[in-house]
């Protein structure tokens, strides 16, 4: 099954990405982009999954991404104009969905519109438009310590939505979620992604079946081995699989698709050498 | 030959269980006054009240048993309790001190607070480090040294009272502060907030109810120290200058009468400040264990 679609402007581009600590590299030289994806009659954004296994230095990638770190060597770019990233311009869901303990829901949306420059009833209007838009309208006066895991992601997806410029960057989003919360969690990721021709999901994770069910992209993190099959210190994008080129994106049955397996198959195959 | 539907639904139940099967899984499970004989068990209001009751019966029972012949009992030390409130005049003594803990409070919470606050800021680290060292040091010689710079004797026991309450709370304060950890300055971070802003998000506003227990803690700290403070600077009286004397002419049941009424002012005083946590905080306590107990 193929999609019509086309690659339009850069939305986000990281060039020459190289981090290391002490003596330990983290990355190296890593370079990837991020194109508007256009389909003929859709609203479509961008969903990519940055996947590899653990210890790789996903998070330190997603530091920088998201403008909380800067690399040793190399810059992230936004846009077609390619403004360097800032902290607060790409929206930020960590692990653990973090929102203030000693705000409400509507308050944790309020002070993020707030922040980013928006008067007091411009915030909450926009922020009970979310709530509803994102289901959580009946839970606006609770605190976080009173919603359910699932529940905290959406109010932490939607307080990034507040002020991120359509960029929502994602880590490990499917850890710790069953079945029909990450069945649920896809169908939003994808419902979301709708919303907007510019709104782009960067999902870092090491859930291959998740991350191949959900996004348009796929980019393996691993490292290079030399001649002599040692592994030479520094992760890089090690492959690129164009889920959209092989009629695996936007399906809401993909997992029962033969070409799923397929491509989960040869993942799994590539993962120990990464 | 093999089963050729090796998974099969389970029919649904035609009959009620038999009794006694799944229990453990199916009934709900009272709360009894067993559980208070088991580890990390929840229990019920009731339950925890004839607790509590029982217990408050068991220290009168052997209060009123008197097993040290030498100490007084319970209506010795109630009837010297009324004989110093109405011909001794311990009332106003009482007031005086409950003013003086109150105001001794107010400067140390302030002055604890701004230096905790301000360790976000690296330069004030060491100060507030140093300070914080100062509980390891006796109050008695510093009673010279603020004789010496203070021009009263009420300043005197004041800065003796906040000395000995700030240091303890800045080391709680500033140990919450430090404690804090990074990915929640990264999440204010990533909100566009500027570091000032995320100091007060995070910092100030995040940990509002640490700072009031440990301001609960303190003021109990306060009543601790006061007769300390007040009989190093008598001039002002206060209960604790009544509490000396009477210790003095070694008058026990007079003692035992004032430490009853400070364990009454100090537990209305805890009670107060924990209401005030509760209504500024109330999402301090909703992810305790024993939040229903």
């Amino acid at each position: 099954m193929t999609t019509t679609h086309s690659y339009h402007e850069v939305l986000l581009a990281a060039r020459g990405i190289s981090v290391t600590r002490g003596e330990t590299v983290i990355l190296r030289d890593l370079n990837l982009e991020i194109r508007d994806i256009k389909r003929p009659g859709v609203t479509q954004g961008q969903v990519v999954g940055l996947l590899g296994p653990s210890g790789i230095g996903k998070t330190t990638l997603f530091r920088v991404l998201a403008g909380l770190e800067a690399p040793d060597t190399g810059e992230v770019l936004l846009g077609p104009e390619a403004r360097p990233v800032a902290r607060g311009v790409m929206g930020v869901v960590a692990q653990n969905y973090p929102l203030f303990a000693h705000r409400t829901v509507l308050g944790n949306l309020v002070i993020a519109g707030r922040r980013s420059g928006q008067s007091g009833a411009q915030a909450e209007a926009k922020a009970r438009e979310l709530l509803v838009q994102f289901g959580l309208e009946e839970h606006s006066r609770k605190y976080p310590a009173q919603l359910s895991g699932g529940q905290r992601q959406r109010v932490a997806i939607a307080q990034q939505f507040m002020c991120s410029e359509h960029y929502l960057l994602m880590d490990e989003p499917f850890t710790g979620l069953d079945l029909i919360a990450e069945e649920n969690l896809f169908r939003f990721i994808r419902a979301m992604a709708q919303t907007d021709e510019r709104t782009t999901f960067i999902i870092i994770t090491h859930d291959i079946e998740a991350a191949v069910a959900v996004a348009d992209t796929l980019w393996l993190l691993g490292r290079d081995r030399d001649a002599e099959g040692k592994v030479i210190p520094g992760a890089r994008v090690q492959a690129i699989y164009n889920l959209a080129e092989r009629g695996l994106a936007w399906r809401e049955d993909i997992m029962s698709s033969p070409d799923y397996l397929r491509l989960l198959g040869e993942i799994h195959a590539l993962f120990p050498r990464l | 030959m093999s089963d050729p539907n090796p998974v099969s639904p389970v029919p649904p139940s035609s009959s009620p269980s038999p009794p006694g099967a799944g229990a453990a899984g199916t009934r709900a499970r009272k709360i009894g006054a067993l559980d208070l004989f088991l580890p990390n068990r929840v229990v019920s209001g009731p339950v925890m009240g004839i607790t509590i009751l029982v217990q408050a019966a068991l220290v009168l029972g052997l209060w009123l048993a008197k097993p040290v012949a030498l100490l007084p009992g319970p209506q010795e030390v109630l009837q010297a309790l009324a004989r110093l409130w109405s011909t001794q005049g311990l009332g106003p003594e009482l007031f005086t001190s409950l003013r003086f803990s109150l105001e001794a409070l107010a400067w140390s919470t302030a002055i604890s607070l701004t230096l905790s606050y301000l360790t976000v800021l690296p330069v004030f680290r060491p100060a507030v480090a140093l300070a914080s060292k100062g509980r390891f040091l006796s109050l008695a010689g510093f009673s010279l040294v603020f004789t010496l710079l203070l021009s009263n004797a009420h300043l005197v026991k004041l800065a003796l009272l906040v000395f000995a309450m700030s240091v303890f709370f800045v080391t709680s304060m500033a140990s919450v502060v430090a404690a804090i950890p990074k990915e929640k300055f990264d999440h204010a971070r990533t909100l566009r907030m500027s570091e000032w802003e995320v100091a007060w998000e995070v910092v100030v506003l995040g940990t509002l109810a640490e700072a009031f227990e440990i301001l609960r803690q303190n003021a109990a700290i306060g009543w601790m120290m006061l007769t300390t403070v007040e009989g190093l600077a008598r001039a002002e009286g206060g209960v604790g200058v009544f509490l000396l004397n009477q210790q003095k002419h070694f008058k026990l049941e007079e003692v035992f009468a004032i430490q009853l009424l400070i364990l009454g002012v100090g537990l209305f005083q805890d009670y107060g400040i924990g209401l005030i946590r509760r209504l500024c905080c109330p999402h301090a306590d909703l992810t305790l264990e024993r939040r229903s107990g």
